[in-house]
């Protein structure tokens, strides 16, 4: 093995560097006992920076409006649709770290599609309520409020792929534009996922018909599998750093939103299991929705696709099909820096990421 | 050209990641063979059904203890959702009615009428 070159021995630093050094760690080392301590016994982290409203429900289906901060808006109003696995806080962590917060500053009209733990009564809910009946009844009822037949539609993750589905049912209909967010669609790519629920050893209908309502624990497991070191280096990282109060406050909500994570109807489980992991039939185009054919050729209006270039979750590979499979003339991409989570509210979404979606989200929704 | 400065705790926090970029990646490749999904499709299913057995169990010693037992506590917990279900649906209808027979009208809605700022003109050479 050859040295490598222009390699300088390590800097011998001045006592004073040392000192200050010291001086800092301790510093540190005592403030991480004492809100170590805090953290221990805190409470739950609070979480939301806007004030909302609920404006209607219907049994698992929350849907929220953001109060508008501003006297004039977009004549376009935003429907945000949560993934039914999680809650939709995650677009509204805090004040500065919020992305309802901005967005309602640049002039939107923000709604949230929010859902409430599934009781066992709608164990029943398949992929046809959520497209076919909670997304319509939305736009129904923003269209009642807002006067605007038209809407742009949003999702995260399945929220985003419940969208897709949706504008591909309802072509030339309110919805203007299509703003996807680590939305899986060639589930072929789901690596993760497709390993865990291996058709040949993974019995769907005995899990779903034993279980009714699917507990987060099931699919928070093959989220461990994918990264078991995660929540170890996490802790670690999270003692490292518990001095810093941004840091343990960006931590503890984060925390809470993963623990918050949803169960979900069991017939929408067997749903997506047989239908969009094995059969892959939303990007096989064979996908059927009370009868009728979810074609994403439909889908002829602008799409902003936003992936996460470290997505260990939703990989690149399982949202850019879109581009191919949709007959938009009017497709962006944006590849950001980080995770399926920290796509959506990480410091690179705050910086980078939130200006370039008002850049897009501003000219078309006039 | 490379110097190392004086910083045990970042070099620690360096080698939690290293370490958990290691695990991370030992367990990736471990997940790609096809024993692994047989392994994790046979653990669900003794998951689930090892769940509902304990479940059954926990439930006849529950009732002798004469407790309530998790299935009466779920179905409490889903009459609460209920109620707060039918909460907010009237409390949805009254507002509406409240909004159509207010003598003070509502807040009015802000103005539709935004329009994107212009993109910056290039300058002529």
């Amino acid at each position: 093995m050859s040295e490598a070159p222009n390699q300088l021995p390590a800097e011998t630093p001045s006592a004073d560097a040392i000192a200050e050094r010291v001086r800092r760690d301790v510093d540190r080392a005592l403030k991480r006992n004492i809100k170590g301590l805090d953290f221990l016994t805190a409470g739950r982290a609070e979480v939301g920076a806007m004030a909302k409203d609920l404006i209607h429900r219907e049994g698992t289906a929350l849907l929220y409006r953001y109060r508008p901060v501003v006297d004039e808006i977009y004549r376009l109003p935003l429907l945000i649709v949560s993934p039914p696995s999680n809650k939709g806080y995650i677009f509204d962590l805090a004040p500065g770290q919020s992305m309802v917060e901005y967005l309602l500053g640049r002039g939107y009209d923000v709604f949230n599609l929010d859902w409430a733990p599934p009781r066992r009564d709608e164990a029943h809910l398949a992929l046809t309520d959520y497209v076919d009946r909670f997304i319509p009844d939305a736009l129904a009822k923003i269209a009642e409020i807002t006067g605007e037949q038209d809407v742009s539609l949003a999702g995260y993750c399945m929220g985003g792929t419940l969208a897709t589905i949706h504008a591909s049912l309802y072509p030339g209909t309110g919805v203007k534009n299509l703003m996807l967010f680590a939305t899986p669609v060639d589930f072929t790519h789901m690596h993760l996922f497709q390993k865990w629920a291996d058709k040949r050893h993974f019995d769907i209908d005995e899990v779903v018909d034993r279980l009714g309502i699917i507990p987060p624990e099931l699919m928070l497991g093959a989220f461990d599998l994918a990264r078991p070191a995660n929540r170890a280096a996490g802790k670690m990282t999270l003692w490292t750093n518990m001095w810093n109060d941004e840091f343990v406050r960006s931590y503890r909500m984060f925390d809470r939103w993963a623990a918050e994570t949803l169960p979900v109807p069991g017939e929408y489980f067997r749903e997506q299991i047989k239908l969009l992991m094995w059969e892959n039939a939303l990007a096989a185009g064979t996908l059927e929705i009370a009868g009728r054919k979810a074609d994403l050729t439909n889908i002829a209006i602008p799409i902003l696709n936003i992936v996460a270039k470290h997505d260990h979750i939703v990989s690149l590979e399982a949202t850019q099909p879109l581009k191919e499979l949709t007959s938009t003339p009017d497709y962006e991409e944006i590849i950001s820096k980080g995770g399926h989570v920290s796509l959506v509210a990480g410091p690179a979404a705050l910086r980078r990421l939130w200006p370039l979606i008002d850049e897009w989200l501003g000219k078309r929704s006039v | 050209m490379s110097q190392t400065p004086f910083d045990p705790v970042a070099q620690w926090q360096q080698m939690v990641s290293k370490w958990e970029q290691e695990i991370n990646s030992w367990s990736g490749k471990l997940t790609e063979s096809e024993q692994f999904s047989a392994m994790m499709g046979q653990a669900t299913k003794v998951q689930v059904v090892a769940q509902r057995a304990f479940a059954e169990q926990m439930e006849t010693l529950l009732k002798n203890l004469n407790l309530p037992s998790k299935a009466q506590v779920e179905t409490l917990a889903e009459r609460l959702d209920g109620l707060e279900d039918s909460i907010d649906r009237v409390r949805l209808a009254v507002e509406a009615l409240a909004g159509k027979a207010a003598a003070v009208p509502a807040p009015a809605e802000p103005r539709r009428t935004k329009q994107p700022p212009k993109a910056p003109q290039k300058a002529k050479a």
